[in-house]
């Protein structure tokens, strides 16, 4: 399998089943463009990723990652505060691996949040594409 | 216990079936290159496509590949897997498989609408290929099985809310009707005579409300609000708090109730059919209940002050006040009375409040323009107009209009009925809406409207009246607290979204929980009485076998490799989900993680802090993700 026509740093998109993830749709109901390099995983809560994750990822030639949370609309009680102190593990991590931080966003995204799931994307995609691919060494795997 | 299967251990044998759908997916993704890709991907037993997979003929692809043992895992790439995710699960199942062998490639909503060309393509083709390697790390799952209480909960006691309750307690489903007024009716109760029948609303209101306050298995909770929400389909429990009438915002219409009219089943006009004592202190309960009826409704739009005169002149009035006045006012006269002035010349001003255009209509307080229309307003104005006209033969009356929506059975007949009865068109731009202003030139006619008619080729029209009405459109109840509480996705337009217009039109995502009437979208009387029956055949079908089946979704545990840490426990967000118990492995007491499937939520805050990968959610595992993600980096 081959990336094909698309060429530019890939980002993935964890977006939550309840809010993020419709959310995408409805931008697709809109029929609203966005860039093609973004591939978007249903995930029920992206408080299940472990902080080796992210940096595995990177590894593996992934440019940048929204994680497109319910915010404080989280059905899970505390998930959204565990995930956000997580994140802030991963943001350390990558400044000790000298990955830039703003290849991972943190966001909350409602089931017809359009404005905000495109902004959020297209500000990804110009930023990945301004400061190119990671570069990680480093073994991440836990 | 968990066994996930790897994909070197048994050779999995994945099923890709890509639709067309009819050119929404096909228009913009090549599908049959996408299928050529596909099919040579390891693992990967065939590779099909189907004009609409969902129809009958694309499920029985799937189905009959299941059956003679082609494949043993099922990619559906189609449309969102809100729509038919469960459509592929329920073939699967029907081909004797379990229906969790299935994943789902969003190449709709995803790629085809929002991607074009041959990167719309080549998308699809990644997406679809991680779908695959999620696939061949699925296993078969067992649903879990919890009872149901055979009960219903309905928010809302109007038109809607009541016409679901009696069908589901007919059914013999206990309902609980929680209204937050003393009075069942809604706003169907503060209408008179109904287009285009002229039936009664009162008649229709007295009705329905007659059985469901006499209904056995009904119990109507009036000044009720809903407080507090919790639980899963089948096992809800709703905090609800009575209030009483000193805190009641209906006190003004408490007054209007007689000694007479203070037994329930009582119609207060313009207020609804009272029903029964309000409470005298305020009480807080719980309803363990199964399932959830949203009957919330609609007010009516508010005019801001000045649109159209609109708080500025006292004989410029809602359509709403008109037809109180006409319900109240009947002095048998041949001109029409309003507050005590005879009105030889009116204007019905449409479209107020509804199909506002950003940039030409001023947003409300909030920040939000009512863009749709409120359907009603046409056939409820040109039916005042018919029975203004009819009545009071020498009141004139002209109706500005942007367009005429008369769009129900028998409601065109009213714009034609209109027209004979000699009422008055005149048709406005948006951009250029009638001015209203005081009469300068003449003392009998208080106002003067001014517009531009375009059905005369924008001829500057000027019309002398006694009195405008503003067919007021509606909006949705406030409800944002219910709204936070369950997680209900709402549209722009305010209004609650259904899972799919079409094909789930009274389903919300949340499992249990459906929607009745209004709140919905502007809808007429029968069609929220349509919607309610449906609402209420869909609860009572979920309801009917005392049980439901929730996904297997749970995390599970790998006792090979867990080694009694306890992050798991500590990390997990649901009490009396996860626990650590002592249990003999090989001769030696050890403690290790135990999870009690029901109490879990799937949310895999777990799988994460456990060292060595020893905990997992059903369906959605680590590994299964960072298969796609190898998937979606293949080079």
């Amino acid at each position: 399998m081959t990336s094909m026509g698309i060429s530019k740093g890939k980002i993935l998109i964890l977006a939550t089943e309840t809010c993020a993830y419709p959310g995408a749709n409805s931008v697709g109901q809109a029929h609203s463009s966005y860039p093609t390099n973004t591939f978007i995983l249903r995930v029920r809560a992206p408080v299940l990723f472990p902080e080796y994750f992210y940096l595995d990822c990177f590894k593996k030639g992934i440019s940048g990652i929204i994680i497109m949370s319910c915010g404080e609309e989280c059905p899970y009680e505390g998930a959204y505060h565990a995930l956000a102190k997580r994140i802030d593990r991963v943001y350390k991590m990558m400044r000790e691996k000298n990955l830039d931080i703003r290849r991972l966003r943190l966001t909350s995204i409602c089931t017809v949040c359009n404005r905000a799931f495109l902004k959020e994307v297209n500000d990804m995609s110009v930023l990945i594409e301004e400061i190119g691919p990671p570069e990680v060494n480093a073994p991440t795997s836990g | 216990m968990s066994s996930e299967t790897k994909p070197e251990e048994k050779e999995e044998k994945v099923g890709v079936y890509i639709c067309y759908c009819g050119g929404n997916i096909s228009d913009h993704v090549d599908v049959e290159a996408v299928r050529d890709r596909v099919e040579k991907i390891p693992g990967v037993a065939v590779a099909r496509t189907n004009m609409f997979m969902c129809s009958d003929p694309g499920q029985e692809l799937i189905m009959e590949d299941l059956r003679d043992g082609i494949v043993d895992r099922v990619v559906v790439a189609s449309c969102a897997p809100s729509l038919h995710e469960m459509t592929f699960r329920s073939a699967i199942s029907r081909a004797g498989e379990n229906p969790y062998i299935y994943e789902h490639a969003n190449i709709r909503e995803q790629v085809s609408w929002v991607h074009h060309g041959e990167q719309a393509t080549d998308k699809a083709t990644l997406l679809v290929s991680a779908a695959t390697a999620k696939a061949v790390r699925l296993k078969p799952l067992e649903p879990i099985r919890v009872n149901a209480m055979s009960h219903a909960t309905i928010i809302g006691g109007g038109i809607a809310g009541m016409r679901a309750a009696v069908d589901l307690a007919d059914r013999g489903i206990e309902v609980a009707l929680i209204e937050k007024s003393p009075f069942l009716g809604g706003q169907l109760a503060l209408l008179d005579k109904l287009a285009p029948t002229r039936e009664k609303a009162s008649e229709l209101v007295s009705h329905l409300a007659s059985r469901v306050i006499n209904h056995a298995s009904i119990k109507v909770h009036s000044c009720t609000t809903v407080e507090h929400f919790e639980g899963y389909v089948g096992n809800f429990k709703v905090g609800i708090k009575k209030h009483p009438l000193e805190s009641n915002a209906y006190k003004e219409k408490m007054k209007m109730l007689n000694p007479v009219h203070k037994s329930a089943e009582a119609f207060i006009p313009f207020a609804g059919v009272y029903s029964g004592p309000v409470p005298s202190a305020a009480e807080e309960l719980v309803i363990d209940t199964g399932v959830i009826i949203l009957a919330t409704g609609i007010k009516s739009y508010t005019p801001y002050q000045g649109e159209y005169g609109y708080g500025e002149f006292p004989e410029v009035i809602t359509l709403s006040d008109l037809i109180r006045n006409l319900a109240e006012n009947n002095n048998g006269g041949s001109l029409l009375e309003i507050n005590g002035r005879k009105i030889k010349s009116m204007a019905m001003i449409h479209c107020v409040g509804s199909r506002q255009i950003p940039g030409i209509h001023p947003e409300d307080a909030s920040g939000h323009l009512n863009e749709y229309c409120s359907r009603t307003c046409c056939s409820a104005l040109l039916n005042a107009s018919n029975v203004i006209r009819e009545t009071y033969p020498k009141t004139r009356v002209y109706e500005f209009y942007r367009d005429i929506r008369t769009y129900g059975r028998g409601q065109e007949e009213l714009y034609e009925q209109a027209s004979k009865n000699r009422v008055v068109f005149i048709r406005f731009e948006s951009q250029e809406a009638p001015e209203v202003s005081k009469n300068g030139y003449s003392d009998e006619f208080p106002l003067l409207i001014k517009a531009k008619d375009i059905l005369t080729f924008g001829e500057e029209v000027e019309v002398p009246v006694d009195l405008v009405v503003l067919a007021t459109g509606v909006e949705p109840n406030e409800i944002s607290k219910i709204v936070d509480m369950m997680k209900l996705p709402v549209g722009p337009d305010r209004f609650l979204l259904e899972v799919h217009p079409k094909l789930r039109p009274v389903e919300l995502p949340v499992s249990g929980i459906f929607l009745a009437g209004t709140c919905q979208a502007p809808m007429d009387a029968g069609e929220a009485c349509s919607g309610a029956s449906g609402a209420a055949v869909k609860a009572a079908a979920l309801l009917s076998r005392g049980y439901v089946e929730l996904d297997p979704f749970v995390a599970d545990v790998d006792i090979q490799k867990c080694n009694g840490t306890g992050a798991c426990v500590e990390a997990c967000l649901s009490d009396g989900a996860l626990e650590l118990v002592e249990m003999e492995i090989d001769g030696q007491k050890v403690q290790r993680a135990k999870v009690t499937p029901a109490f879990c939520l799937g949310c895999g805050a777990c799988v994460a802090v456990c060292p060595e990968n020893a905990i997992d959610v059903n369906g959605w595992t680590l590994k299964q993700y960072e298969a796609m993600v190898n998937a979606i980096v293949a080079e």
